[in-house]
């Protein structure tokens, strides 16, 4: 190799130095938006969570499993972490459901329709959730709006409340999911050529039997993330449940949130959000894998 | 002696095992138009695109007007590319386009207005100065990338296949008004392209690919007419192909036997024969030829001024192209004649 | 007919109930998706000071009283504070980052797409609280962080910087990127590039991922509540603490003031992406 050679080997390297920083230069604030005030607070959290809470001081530094005894066998916890799952359980199940017929109608529905549909499907997604509590809020109680149009209309006699209750809760926790469930499955629908049911249909197929044979096997990923999907959303949300629902409706979000702000227990408060996390954490990974194997078994 | 206006010295390429361009070494002289031809895979983008600076080499060296530029940047290189996809900017008119390149060597802005005007004026676009490229045809985005990268005079041009994606009347015209231009302007130029029609239509010299590296680099004619292997035979016109196995009583190599004689001596075993379509002879006219085949016609397919006969020997599949009405039908057995210095063996 | 096989009853009766069916259920989602939006609508004109249906006069007093109390609009003004830093943080460091995917190979690509993207499933109360403990006491140049709009910003960017990074992401991969090329190829070195061909290219994109970001933070309030102080609150944090003491009116004009704002973004992409639509093609 000449010495010229080598001082051009030398300057190609560096512009293939220059090409390889680029990437982290240009990722720079995100990596740094990600690991300060996400990676260094998760962690902070973690540690926070072996601490102490005695006295009035907001946590005494300590490393003990105190935190996540209480969690585990104090009642209030562990009940509501049986509510909070079984919340989101019931919420998600409902909510695939309403949204796969959604999903379905607006797929099946001429294409004039489909901008409306879609627009409807946004508000729920756009409206902030405050404004969407409050709207219930106003719809379920003894003069709201349910209570005077059933009155008005004589199909009840006296004025009725469904404030506070599971099932305002619950309504409520559906109508925050449904856009989340309605588009995952309108894209998967989208992917499905709809000659298929004709073909079935000119066969003699039912509709029932067409969705039975046809549709259900082709959307079972894409139910199976929607669930998961609304599931985890579920999970974390506080404020509707807490709003709308009875005063025992505890979620576990809510008492991470009267633990921090109301007691300013922050280990416990810590612990309780480590739980979560890692209960959101196993359902990703469960779908996950429960996905990969249905794809690979019906594919 | 004058310096090229590009100059390629061992230039090698790899992706981890991959060798995509092996030692490719090559010039352009000043005002020269050299293709590099070979199928997909053969490294000639990949060859183009270490020119141009979409990619790095890991060996040799590449010259422009004698300047040692394979360390540089693309935007630092005195290249212009013409893809094939045209690759306008969508959202610039087609004189900010034009313009782009200009506005980057920070040519000042008359200069900048009047080359614009000259360069689309040459790919006879002047009206089309305010549209944008989504209201062009095919055609006229190609024009349209060619007077962008014309506009900026660089040292060489790189045409990576810029026709491919067009269909086939256009090509043609595009091809002849690009052998035009060249022929005006006088760019020196790199040409990437499978299709032998365009190389041996506009190119001063043809290297043909394969594997990353040059089988042959020559004149059209000369590619054509004195290929150095059996690769660059095929790969440049069409030929039909006698897999054989000579001796006192020859075979189709899979031991069928067939009629065959050929003239002078040739060794016994196994060979490959190719003669072009166009050069076979049969029935009365191949009579009289010394290299001779009994064949039977299979089918006919009628080309509009010819007629291509399907022929089958044994095993052996050839064809044949005979201008005028259709004198065999299928199933006819008929001799097949053509003459030695139309024929290759190559074993 | 062929299908003689099949009973003529099952064949007219299945299109009849199937057609009911479908008429129910529409009216079933219309009607759910409507009922808080035109409930809050409605009561935002009220002139009483209960909520009570039915409504016996009408009158806009209670935008009026939004307006002049200075409570609620300085929380409007945070929020629209907030939601811009938030689109600006956001769209950045979201731009930048898809375009080092797009563009770019490097080491730990999934184990860095997944740790971007990670902040978008964790829930609210979670981020509110690591943020507010890790930062709770912290002072730089002694102005205490917490209950900065700073930090509301940062934190409100964890989850609409993902959302921008995906829609972007999406975006840069539809892009031609032998026209990037074509751009390095004629002198433009890599950022003129980025911000003379790349970014018109995809300027529908971007005008969705700031205003996407924007309707994010605007309408969040669990982080908020954690981060913020009196003096900060957000518009919705102070709709949730209101709401907890006493509804009023005034929380329904808050609401649609908060809509009415989304949905100005949303025409906003909506005018932009149809001027785009004609610039490029006729």
């Amino acid at each position: 190799m000449t010495g010229e050679d080598r001082a051009f080997t030398v300057a190609r390297a560096a512009v293939i130095r220059r090409k390889r920083a680029a990437p982290w230069l240009l990722m720079l604030p995100a990596l740094i938006i990600v690991l300060i005030f996400f990676g260094l607070p998760t962690l902070y959290m973690a540690r926070m969570s072996f601490n102490l809470s005695e006295g009035s001081k907001l946590f005494t530094p300590g490393l003990s499993w105190a935190n996540y005894q209480t969690v585990f066998s104090n009642e209030v916890f562990v009940g509501a972490i049986w509510t909070t799952l079984q919340l989101a359980l019931m919420a998600s199940a409902a909510t695939l459901v309403i949204g796969y017929l959604f999903a379905l109608l607006v797929w099946l529905k001429p294409a004039k329709w489909r901008l409306i549909f879609i627009g409807l499907a946004l508000c729920p997604l756009l409206i902030s959730e405050i404004a969407i509590i409050f709207g219930w809020w106003m719809f379920f109680p003894k003069n709201g709006l349910l209570s005077f149009a059933l009155t008005s209309s004589g199909l009840i006699s006296d004025k009725i409340s469904l404030m506070y209750t599971e099932f305002a809760a619950f309504v409520g926790l559906v109508y925050l999911t449904l856009p989340f469930c309605f588009f995952i499955l309108l894209s998967i629908l989208d992917g499905i050529d709809k000659r298929m049911l004709e073909a079935a249909a000119d066969l003699g197929a039912s509709p029932l039997t067409i969705f039975r044979e046809v549709l259900l096997p082709l959307t079972r990923n894409g139910m199976l993330v929607a669930f998961s999907q609304c599931f985890i959303f579920t999970m974390g949300t506080y404020a509707t449940p807490s709003a709308l629902g009875p005063d025992t409706l505890w979620t576990m979000g809510f008492l991470v949130q009267e633990q921090m702000l109301g007691r300013n227990n922050w280990p416990l408060a810590s612990a309780l959000s480590m739980v979560l996390v890692v209960l959101v954490a196993v359902m990703m990974v469960f779908t996950r894998a429960l996905a990969t194997r249905r794809a690979t078994l019906h594919v | 002696m004058t310096i090229a206006a590009l100059d390629l010295q061992n230039v090698r390429r790899t992706y981890g095992r991959v060798v995509a361009v092996d030692n490719v070494s090559l010039t352009v002289a000043k005002g020269e138009f050299v293709t590099l031809l070979g199928p997909s895979g053969s490294g000639k983008t990949s060859t183009l695109r270490l020119v141009g600076g979409f990619d790095q080499l890991n060996g040799g060296s590449i010259r422009i007007n004698g300047e040692r530029i394979d360390h540089l940047p693309a935007y630092q290189r005195d290249t212009a590319t013409i893809f094939q996809s045209g690759a306008l900017f969508p959202h610039k008119t087609v004189a900010e386009n034009v313009a782009f390149g200009l506005r980057m060597r920070k040519v000042d802005a008359s200069e900048t207005a009047d080359r614009v005007k000259q360069y689309l004026g040459i790919v006879r676009l002047s009206g089309f100065a305010d549209r944008f490229p989504a209201q062009l045809s095919g055609g006229q985005k190609q024009r349209v990338a060619l007077a962008r990268s014309l506009a900026v005079r660089p040292a060489i041009l790189l045409f990576d296949e810029p026709l491919s994606a067009l269909d086939l009347s256009l090509r043609l015209q595009l091809r002849a008004e690009i052998k035009n231009l060249h022929d005006q302007l006088q760019f020196s130029a790199i040409y990437v392209t499978h299709d032998q029609g365009e190389a041996m239509a506009m190119s001063s010299r043809v290297a043909v690919m394969r594997n990353g590296a040059i089988e042959q680099i020559d004149t059209p004619e000369n590619i054509f007419h004195q290929p150095i292997n059996e690769f660059v035979y095929t790969f440049i016109g069409e030929s039909c192909c006698l897999a054989v196995r000579l001796g006192p009583q020859p075979t189709d190599g899979a031991g069928g036997r067939i009629d065959l004689s050929l003239q002078g001596d040739h060794a016994p075993g196994d060979a490959r024969l190719y003669i072009r379509p166009s050069r076979l002879r049969f029935g009365p006219d191949a009579a009289d030829l010394p290299n001779r085949l009994k064949a039977r016609v299979e089918f006919v397919e009628f080309l509009g001024d010819m007629n291509r006969y399907h022929l089958r020997a044994a095993g052996l599949e050839l064809f044949a192209d005979h201008a005028g009405a259709a004198v065999h039908r299928a199933g006819d057995v008929v001799d097949v004649g053509w003459q030695s210095q139309d024929m290759r063996v190559f074993r | 007919m062929s299908d003689g096989s099949t009973p003529l009853t099952r064949r007219s009766v299945e299109p009849v109930v199937f057609r009911v069916l479908t008429l129910a259920f529409t009216i079933f989602i219309v009607a759910y998706v409507l009922i808080p939006i035109v409930v809050t609508l409605v009561m935002s004109f009220n002139e009483a000071a209960q909520i009570r249906f039915p409504i016996k006069v009408w009158s806009l007093g209670w935008y009026g009283d939004f307006i002049a109390s200075p409570q609620w609009t300085d929380a409007l003004k945070n929020s629209f504070i907030i939601a811009v830093g938030t689109a600006v943080i956001s769209t950045t460091a979201g731009i930048l980052a898809a375009w080092a995917f797009e563009r770019y190979d490097f080491a730990f690509k999934n184990v860095l797409y997944i740790l971007i993207m990670m902040p978008l499933f964790m829930p609210g109360v979670v981020l509110g609280l690591g943020v507010a403990i890790a930062f709770g006491g912290l002072e730089i140049g002694g102005v205490s962080i917490y209950g900065s709009r700073g930090l509301v910003m940062v934190a409100h960017s964890l989850w609409a910087m993902p959302l921008v990074f995906m829609l972007m992401e999406a975006t840069f991969r539809t892009i031609d990127n032998r026209v990037v090329e074509a751009a390095n190829d004629l002198g433009a070195p890599p950022v003129r590039t980025f911000f003379e061909v790349v970014i018109p290219m995809v300027s529908t994109g971007v005008i969705s991922s700031v205003l996407f970001a924007f309707v994010i933070s605007l309408n969040e309030f669990v982080m908020a509540l954690f981060l913020t102080d009196r003096d900060t609150q957000t518009l919705p944090v102070l709709m949730w603490l209101s709401l907890r003491s006493a509804g009023t009116p005034r929380l329904a004009v808050a609401s649609v003031i908060l809509a009415l704002t989304v949905f100005a973004c949303l025409s906003l992409i909506m005018l932009w992406y149809i001027r785009q639509l004609r610039k490029v093609s006729r």
